[in-house]
């Protein structure tokens, strides 16, 4: 029994040992391990790896993998970094040069400015095309027709971009000045304006019950307290003018606030125009 | 006999060292419920910067001491309407701190109850900071209401 259970526990590491012959840390090793941990979505490790063996190899693919994953990682800056090592002859130089725009635009947005790349093809030529229209949103500056901004855009997204287009022409803000002036007319009718009932109709009743207050303690000579009540009414009436030009204020921040959300959710819907990669097949 | 006995020692030694803690795993955390005094982080001084500043450090720290400590915590926003109007106060001016105040206090009463286009804090207060307020539209920082802010 006892030599049985010697050769059990002998016989499994012997034939099972590792190999002290097989280089791990070749530099092709480790790719292949890089490639792996890429392939696993496990960008932060694949780029420690393909960093270890860039030099050693040289390689635009590597190079262009590592730029990829930074930004999957939402490392822009430094994706954009490695672009500047990728040689303009290598195959990968046109994809390369898109991703920089997308880091460009997620990291800064803003319009970009870059001439068409001569070595882009059509496909890339065209979602550069829309790429740069739809950066132009993200200015202040915005003078552009309808027909040549939309004109890139397939019938699919023809909807959205059209959309975008107009709340950037004519976004639905409302006016502080007018707020404030209703409210002046009738307390809280600005806050109506703006979209809160409640606040509008808060105001409304308090600044009515204070100047009711006042004018009943007037009238039977409570000067005192019919100036107190005054007073309190006053700073209603003055703070609800004063609020409902702030909520106007804060109602357009908030349309600023959703069309950049809406846009940046309509540019990731779209990989920003960006083909889909694939290494891993 | 001799080899089937060290086979069960060898499988109830390895399970017996091996075995996982049960009592590490299951045991109760440590959670507190006890919900936190608010007026505990009240800086009752009357420390300040400018007369505005004293003047209304003075009104809010006799509203604090008379009322709104013996009241206890019933606004619903944070930060407080107290602490909005002393914030109000550093953020501009006395004059324009008080119609901040009227309004934010307009806002707290509220007859529909209708806060909810409020961002929350996480003990679950409506979050409201005097900054969108100031009327310069560089510095309001709209959140919306789904949004949970991580510090008081």
């Amino acid at each position: 029994m006892r030599k049985y259970l010697t050769l059990f526990f002998l016989i499994p590491p012997a034939i099972l040992s590792q190999s002290t012959s097989f280089d791990f840390h070749s530099p092709e090793n480790i790719k292949k391990f890089a490639d792996y941990l890429f392939c696993e979505g496990d960008y932060l490790r694949a780029i420690e790896q393909y960093e270890l063996v860039n030099e050693k190899l040289d390689n635009d693919t590597t190079k262009f993998k590592v730029m990829l994953g930074y930004s999957a990682l939402g490392l822009y800056n430094e994706s954009n970094e490695i672009f500047k090592g990728i040689n303009d002859k290598s195959i990968f130089y046109p994809d390369a040069n898109f991703l920089s725009f997308k880091n460009q635009l997620i990291s800064e947005p803003g319009m970009i400015n870059a001439p068409s790349i001569h070595s882009f093809n059509s496909f890339q030529l065209e979602s550069f095309s829309k790429l740069t229209n739809i950066s132009m949103l993200y200015e202040d500056k915005f003078n552009i027709s309808r027909e040549n901004f939309i004109a890139p855009f397939d019938a699919e997204e023809l909807n959205q971009v059209s959309t975008f287009y107009d709340y950037k022409v004519e976004p639905p803000h409302k006016s502080p000045a007018l707020a404030g002036t209703l409210s002046a007319i009738i307390p809280g009718s600005g806050k109506m304006y703006v979209g809160e009932w409640g606040d509008g109709i808060t105001s409304l009743l308090v600044t009515s019950l204070f100047a009711f207050l006042a004018y009943d303690n007037f009238r039977a000579d409570n000067t005192t307290r019919a100036w107190v009540f005054t007073g309190l009414g006053a700073f209603f009436y003055a703070g609800n003018i004063y609020g409902s030009v702030a909520s106007a204020q804060i109602f357009n921040a908030r349309i600023g606030f959703e069309f950049n959300n809406g846009l940046e959710l309509f540019l990731k819907q779209q990989n920003y125009f960006l083909p889909e990669y694939d290494f891993c097949n | 006999m001799q080899s089937k006995l060290n086979v069960f020692l060898l499988i109830i030694f390895t399970s017996s060292v091996f075995c996982q803690v049960e009592n590490l795993k299951w045991r109760k955390a440590d959670f507190s419920y006890e919900k936190q005094i608010h007026s505990s982080k009240r800086d009752y001084s009357f420390e300040s910067e400018n007369a505005g500043e004293f003047l209304t450090k003075s009104f809010t720290n006799a509203y604090w001491f008379f009322i709104s400590d013996v009241d206890g915590d019933n606004c619903p926003f944070r930060p407080t309407c107290s602490t909005f109007f002393l914030q109000s106060a550093k953020e501009t001016n006395i004059f324009q701190a008080s119609l901040m105040f009227f309004d934010r206090f307009t806002r707290d009463m509220n007859i529909a109850k209708g806060h909810d286009h409020y961002p929350r804090v996480s003990a679950g207060y409506y979050y409201d900071p005097p900054q969108n307020y100031t009327l310069n539209q560089g510095r309001i920082n709209y959140l919306p209401p789904a949004f949970i802010v991580d510090d008081e």
